[in-house]
C-alpha cells in the first residue's frame, strides 16, 4: 500500500503534464483556428532574375566612394543591439538606483542604531549596526560600478541629450564626484574602523557618512527632476538660472520620498539578509540573533513604509501643480492602470507586515489572547484592499456590460474614484499600525498607576482618527470636485497625529511594564522567514514600478515640454511589457544581492587551514 | 527529502517576480505613440475641419484625458455636450468661437462654477497646438450643441484677429 | 443588493457557527460564502475581471488568516494530513490528484472555447441635436422650433385628427417593418439590427424628447449622428429622402398618439 501510495503521488504531476501538453495543444488549435494568415507570395528570388553580378559591383564602388567622403556626423542616438537603447538603459538604472538606495539607506539605520547602542550601553545594538554595514562595501562598489555603467549608456545611446543635460548642470557634475570620494572615505573607515575609534567618533564618522549620501542623492535627483518637471530654462531649452534648474517642481518632494522609501527598502533587504542567515543558522543561538536581526530590519521598513504614501501624495500634487498634463496621464491617462498594479503590490506589503506580525506573536509566551484579533484586523486589511484594488474603468464582456446596464457599475463606480482609495489606505495605515501594538503589547501589561485611563485614550485617539478618516471620505461623494480633492489633507492629517499622539502615549504607558512573559527570540516558524524575503522582493520590486512610472511619464519627451525625445524608443510601452523589464530587473538585483549576502557570510566563516580541509 | 535553503530562497524570488510580471500582463495592455507631426492643409473647409478637431481631440490634444462628452455625476472637468450652446451665452459680449478660443489659450481666464483651475494653455508644451489646429477643435466643439462657423482664416483675438471683446466684456478676459 | 443571496449566506454562516465546524471548513466556507456574494449577491452582476481581483485578495487573506498562528496551522493541517495519510481515504485522495489538474484543463477549455465577440463600443443613445438643420432646402430651427401641427391639438381637433392619419399611414408604409406593429421596436427586421430600433412604448424614449429631436432623428437618420453617436451601425435611414416634411411631422404626431404620450416640454431658453 505505501508503494501504491507513492505512486499515485507520482501519479499527480504525470497527470498535470499530460493534461498541459493536452491543454497547450487544445490552445494552439483554438488560436491557430482564428489566426491571420498572410496571402501566399511567391519569394523574392524567384520573381528576380535580372543579372545583377555587375549592379552589385558598381554598388560597391561607389559605397566605398561615398564612404571616403563622408563628413563627422554628431549621432543624436545610437542603438543597443537586441533589446534596444530604452530597455537597457532602464535596467542599468534600476539596478543602479536599487544599489544607491541601499547604500544609502543602511548607514541611515545602522547609525541610529548604532546610536541607541551607545546612549543605551547594550552591546547587542552595536554589533546588530556592525553586521548591517557589513553589507556595505560590496555595495558600494556595485553602486559605484552601475554609475559608471549609466554614465556611458547614456554617453553611447543617447549622446545629445546627455550633452544637453550636461550643459545645463555642468557646475553640478565636479560637486558631485568629490562627494563621491568623500562618500567612500567615510564608508570605509565607518566599517572598518568599528571599534577602534572612541565610540563618539566613530558616531560622527557614521552621521558623515550619512550626511555625505543626501547629498549624492539630492544632487542626482536634481537632474532627473529637472526632466521631469524643469524649470530655469527658456522653452527652447537655454539654461537662465541653475538654481531654478536644481530647485524644480519635484526635487524636494522626490527627495524626501526617496530618502523614507530608501530607508523601508534598505530596511527590508537587511531584514532579507537576516531571514537567510535565520534559515541557514545552525544553532539556537545564532537563530534569535538573527530572528531578532530581522525583526529589526522588518520594523525599520515597515515605520519608513508608513509614512511613504503621504509623501507620495505631495510628490503628486507637486507633479499636478506642475503640470495639470503631466499629472493627469499619471493618474487618469496612459498610467491609470498602473496604479491598479500598485495597489496589489501595496496590499501585498501591508497584508504581509501584518501577518509576520501575527506570527511573531507565537515568540512571546501568553501572546494567545492577542491572536483573537488577528480576524478582525484581517477583514479590515482585505476590505481596504479590495476597495484599493477596484479599477476605476472595469474590463468587462459586451454581455458583462449590458448586465450591468452601461460601463459603469452602480457600486463598484463608488469604489473606483480617489475619495474610496484614499480612505482605504489611510484605514489600512491604521489597521497596520494597531496590529503593532498589539503586538508591542504581548508579553507585559503597563504598571503606571494611570494604566487604564491611557489605554481608553489611545483607544478613542484611535477610534476617533478612523471616524474623521471615513466620515471625510463619504462626505467625498457630496460635495463639488474643487472641494472634494482638499478632503485628502485632513485625512492624512488625522492618521498622522493619531499615530504620533498614540506612539506618544505608548512611550509613557510602557515605560516600567510588568512582564507576563518572556520573548523568546528565535521561536518563530520558518515561513516567517520567507515572509521577510517576499516582502523585500515586493519592496524592490514596487521600487522598479514606481521607478517606471515616474520616468516614463514624460512620454515623448526627455525634457518634458522642452527637449523631445525623437528616438525610435519614444512610445509609451505596454503595461505587461513595462513589468517585465522590472521583473527581469528585480531578478537580476536579487542574484547581485545574493552574491552580497554572500561575500558578507564569508566574515563568518572559519579561516581555511590546510590539512583541516582534507 | 529537504530542498537546500537557497533553492527555497530562489524559488520564492522567482515566483514572486514572475507574479508580479503576471499581474502586470492582467491590466489592458495600451501603447502609446508619441502624437505625429501633421500639417493641416489650408484648403481645408469647414465640413472638413469638423473630423481633424475630432481626431486631434482624441490624440494630440489629449482632451479626453479629462473631459467628456455625455457624461454625468462626478467630474474633473467640465463635460462639453451641447458645450456650444454654453459657449455663446457664458461671458456675456463674447461670441462662441471667442469663449471657446479664450478656453484654450487662456484655461484659467474663466472657470466654471464648481471646477478647480487646471487645464494647460493648450497653444503651449507640451501640448502645443497650432492656431489652425485649435480652429479646428473650435469646429468640432461647434458641432457639439450647434453648427460649425469657423473656417482657417477665421480670426479671433490670440491669433492676431482684432475682434475684441465688446466694451464691458467678462471680467478676466481682455487684455491681460 | 439581492437580499434573497445575502440572508442565504448569512443563513449558512449562522449554521456553521452553531456547527462548531474544522477551522478549514471555516476557511473554505468564507471563500465560498465571499464568491457567492460578489457573483450574486449583486442587482448589476460584478465583472468577472473584478471578481477574479477580489477574490485572489480573499484566498491570499484567508491563507495567511489559517497560517498566521501555531494553532491555527495545528488545526488546519490535522484534517489534510488525516486526508493525505489516511487509508480510508485512499480512493478520494486519488480523486482529487487527478482532480486538480484535470479541473485546470477544463477551465482552459471553458475559457479558450467561448465565441468571438467583437469589441464594445460605448455609444451615447440620445446624442445633442444641432440647433438647426436643413430639410428640403428649409432651415428648420430645432431649439425653438414646434411641431407645425400641434397648436391645431387644441384649436381644431378634426384637423388634428386627420393630421394624426395620415401620420398612421405614414408609420405604416415606412416604419413598420423595423419599429414594429405596435410601436414596441420589434418589427420583422429586428433580428438583423444592432442597435436595436427605438421601442416607443417604453417609458424612457418618446417623454424624454422634444419633437424637433425626433425630427432630426428621422429626417437625417443613421448617417445624420454626429461623432459621439457612433458607430454608425444604426440601420435607420435618413428620411428627407423619401418624405415630405409634412409627412414627418404627421408621424411624429401619430407616435405620441397611439402610444399615448405628451412631447417633453421646451426648456427655458437660458439652460
Amino acid at each position: 500500500m505505501v508503494v501504491s501510495r507513492k505512486l499515485l503521488f507520482l501519479l499527480g504531476p504525470v497527470a498535470g503534464i499530460v493534461m498541459f501538453i493536452a491543454v497547450v495543444w487544445m490552445a494552439t488549435v483554438f488560436v491557430g483556428r482564428n489566426e491571420y494568415k498572410d496571402p501566399y507570395r511567391a519569394p523574392a528570388a524567384t520573381a528576380d532574375s535580372t543579372p545583377r553580378a555587375e549592379g552589385v559591383a558598381a554598388e560597391k564602388d561607389e559605397a566605398e566612394k561615398k564612404a571616403q567622403e563622408k563628413p563627422y556626423a554628431e549621432a543624436e542616438y545610437r542603438r543597443f543591439p537586441v533589446v534596444g537603447s530604452r530597455v537597457a538603459i532602464w535596467a542599468v538604472a534600476q539596478l543602479h538606483l536599487l544599489f544607491a538606495a541601499f547604500v544609502l539607506a543602511v548607514p541611515i539605520f545602522a547609525f541610529i542604531i548604532e546610536a541607541i547602542g551607545y546612549k543605551t550601553g547594550d552591546p547587542r545594538y552595536d554589533r546588530l549596526a556592525h553586521e548591517f554595514s557589513r553589507l556595505l562595501s560590496v555595495s558600494f562598489s556595485l553602486t559605484a560600478t552601475f554609475g559608471a555603467f549609466l554614465t556611458f549608456m547614456l554617453i553611447i545611446l543617447y549622446p545629445k541629450f546627455t550633452n544637453y543635460l550636461m550643459s545645463v548642470f555642468s557646475p553640478t557634475f565636479l560637486p558631485y564626484v568629490l562627494l563621491f570620494f568623500a562618500e567612500a572615505f567615510f564608508l570605509y573607515t565607518y566599517y572598518y574602523g568599528w571599534g577602534k575609534f572612541h565610540p563618539l567618533v566613530h558616531l560622527g564618522l557614521g552621521l558623515g557618512l550619512n550626511v555625505v549620501g543626501t547629498g549624492i542623492m539630492m544632487i542626482a535627483n536634481s537632474w532627473l527632476t529637472f526632466m521631469m518637471s524643469p524649470s530655469g530654462v527658456s522653452s527652447k531649452g537655454a539654461l537662465i538660472s541653475l538654481t531654478d534648474a536644481i530647485y524644480n517642481y519635484t526635487w524636494m518632494p522626490i527627495n524626501v520620498h526617496r530618502f523614507i522609501a530608501n530607508i523601508a527598502f534598505g530596511g527590508s533587504i537587511a531584514a532579507a539578509y537576516a531571514a537567510v542567515k535565520f534559515l541557514q543558522a545552525e544553532t539556537d543561538e545564532e537563530r534569535a540573533h538573527y530572528d531578532w536581526m530581522g525583526y529589526i530590519g522588518n520594523f525599520v521598513a515597515i515605520s519608513a513604509f508608513l509614512p511613504l504614501p503621504f509623501a507620495g501624495y505631495w510628490l503628486a500634487k507637486e507633479i499636478y501643480a506642475y503640470s495639470q498634463t503631466l499629472g493627469l496621464t499619471m493618474m487618469g491617462g496612459a498610467f491609470s492602470w498602473l496604479f491598479i498594479i500598485q495597489a496589489v503590490l501595496i496590499g501585498n506589503l501591508f497584508l504581509a507586515a501584518n501577518y509576520y506580525l501575527w506570527l511573531g506573536m507565537g515568540r512571546v509566551e501568553g501572546a494567545q489572547p492577542f491572536q483573537r484579533f488577528v480576524k478582525y484586523l484581517l477583514a479590515a486589511i482585505v476590505l481596504c484592499f479590495m476597495i484599493w484594488a477596484t479599477p476605476r474603468s472595469i474590463i468587462a464582456t459586451v454581455s458583462e456590460v449590458r448586465a450591468m446596464g452601461g460601463s459603469a457599475h452602480p457600486v463598484l463606480g463608488f469604489l473606483g474614484v480617489m475619495s474610496a482609495k484614499n480612505t482605504a489606505v489611510n484605514i489600512l495605515i491604521l489597521t497596520t499600525f494597531m496590529s503593532f501594538l498589539l503586538y508591542r503589547r504581548t508579553g507585559k501589561v503597563a504598571s503606571v498607576t494611570w494604566a487604564k485611563t491611557g489605554h481608553a485614550l489611545q483607544l478613542s485617539i484611535f477610534a476617533a482618527a478612523a471616524f474623521v478618516v471615513i466620515f471625510l471620505g463619504v462626505y467625498g461623494y457630496f460635495v463639488e470636485a474643487s472641494v472634494r480633492i482638499g478632503l485628502s489633507v485632513p485625512q492624512v492629517g488625522a492618521v498622522l497625529l493619531a499615530m504620533v499622539s498614540i506612539t506618544a502615549i505608548d512611550i509613557f504607558l510602557f515605560r516600567k511594564p510588568r512582564n507576563t512573559g518572556a520573548v523568546r527570540w528565535g521561536r518563530i516558524p520558518a515561513i516567517s522567514q520567507y515572509v521577510l524575503i517576499f516582502i523585500a522582493v515586493t519592496f524592490t520590486w514596487l521600487m522598479g514600478l514606481m521607478g517606471y512610472v515616474r520616468s516614463g511619464l514624460r512620454q515623448h519627451w526627455h525634457v518634458y515640454g522642452i527637449i523631445r525625445d525623437n528616438s525610435p524608443d519614444a512610445f509609451t510601452p505596454t503595461l505587461g511589457f513595462a513589468t517585465e523589464v522590472v521583473s527581469v530587473t528585480v531578478l537580476a538585483f536579487f542574484l547581485l544581492i545574493g552574491f552580497v549576502f554572500w561575500i558578507a557570510s564569508l566574515h563568518d566563516r572559519p579561516d581555511f587551514e590546510r590539512g583541516q580541509s582534507l | 527529502m529537504t530542498v537546500p535553503h537557497s533553492v527555497r530562497i530562489g524559488a520564492l524570488v522567482l515566483a514572486t517576480t514572475a507574479f508580479y510580471g503576471y499581474v502586470g500582463q492582467l491590466v489592458p495592455q495600451k501603447e502609446v505613440q508619441p502624437p505625429p507631426e501633421v500639417a493641416i492643409r489650408s484648403d481645408l473647409t469647414t465640413a472638413d475641419m469638423v473630423p481633424v478637431g475630432r481626431e486631434i481631440m482624441a490624440g494630440k490634444g489629449l482632451c479626453f484625458t479629462c473631459h467628456t462628452i455625455g457624461k454625468t455625476g462626478a467630474l474633473r472637468f467640465p463635460d462639453l455636450e451641447g458645450v456650444d450652446v454654453r459657449a455663446k451665452s457664458r461671458i456675456p459680449g463674447l461670441s462662441d468661437v471667442e469663449y471657446l478660443a479664450q478656453s484654450m489659450y487662456e484655461p484659467d481666464a474663466y472657470i466654471v462654477q464648481g471646477f478647480n483651475p487646471g487645464m494647460p494653455h493648450i497653444n503651449q508644451p507640451p501640448i502645443s497646438l497650432t492656431d489652425q489646429e485649435i480652429l479646428c477643435v473650435i469646429a468640432y466643439l461647434q458641432t457639439l450643441g450647434g453648427t460649425p462657423t469657423v473656417t482657417l482664416r477665421t480670426t479671433h483675438r490670440y491669433n492676431g484677429g482684432t475682434a475684441a471683446p465688446a466694451p464691458g466684456a467678462a471680467p478676466g478676459g481682455g487684455a491681460r | 443588493m439581492n437580499i434573497l443571496v445575502v440572508l442565504a449566506v448569512v443563513a449558512a454562516f449562522g449554521l456553521l457557527r452553531f456547527g462548531r465546524v474544522s477551522l478549514l471548513v471555516w476557511a473554505g466556507a468564507w471563500w465560498v460564502g465571499i464568491y457567492v456574494l460578489l457573483r450574486f449577491g449583486f442587482t448589476a452582476p460584478i465583472p468577472a475581471s473584478v471578481v477574479s481581483l477580489y477574490m485572489g485578495i480573499v484566498s491570499i487573506a484567508i491563507l495567511a488568516y489559517v497560517s498566521s498562528s501555531q494553532e491555527r496551522r495545528d488545526e488546519i493541517s490535522r484534517p489534510l494530513v488525516r486526508f493525505m495519510t489516511d487509508k480510508r481515504y485512499t480512493a478520494f485522495l486519488a480523486a482529487t490528484v487527478v482532480a486538480i489538474p484535470a479541473l485546470a484543463a477544463a477551465n482552459v477549455y471553458v475559457q479558450m472555447n467561448v465565441p468571438l465577440q467583437p469589441p464594445l463600443f460605448s455609444r451615447t443613445v440620445h446624442p445633442a441635436s444641432p440647433s438647426e438643420i436643413t430639410v428640403h432646402d428649409k432651415k428648420i430651427d430645432l431649439d425653438a422650433g414646434e411641431n407645425p401641427f400641434r397648436h391645431l391639438e387644441a384649436s381644431s381637433p378634426t384637423e388634428f385628427r386627420t393630421h394624426v392619419e395620415n401620420g398612421r399611414k405614414v408609420y405604416y408604409r415606412n416604419c413598420v417593418f423595423c419599429h414594429g406593429d405596435n410601436l414596441a421596436g420589434n418589427g420583422m427586421f429586428v433580428h438583423g439590427l444592432d442597435p436595436i430600433p427605438t421601442n416607443f412604448t417604453d417609458k424612457g424614449t418618446l417623454p424624454m424628447l422634444r419633437e424637433t429631436f425626433l425630427f432630426w432623428r428621422i429626417a437625417k437618420g443613421g448617417p445624420g449622428l454626429p461623432e459621439e453617436g457612433g458607430p454608425w451601425d444604426t440601420a435607420m435611414p435618413a428620411w428627407e429622402k423619401f418624405l415630405k416634411e409634412e409627412e414627418m411631422w404627421e408621424a411624429i404626431l401619430f407616435l405620441y398618439d397611439s402610444t399615448g404620450q405628451r412631447p417633453r416640454a421646451k426648456e427655458e431658453a437660458a439652460k
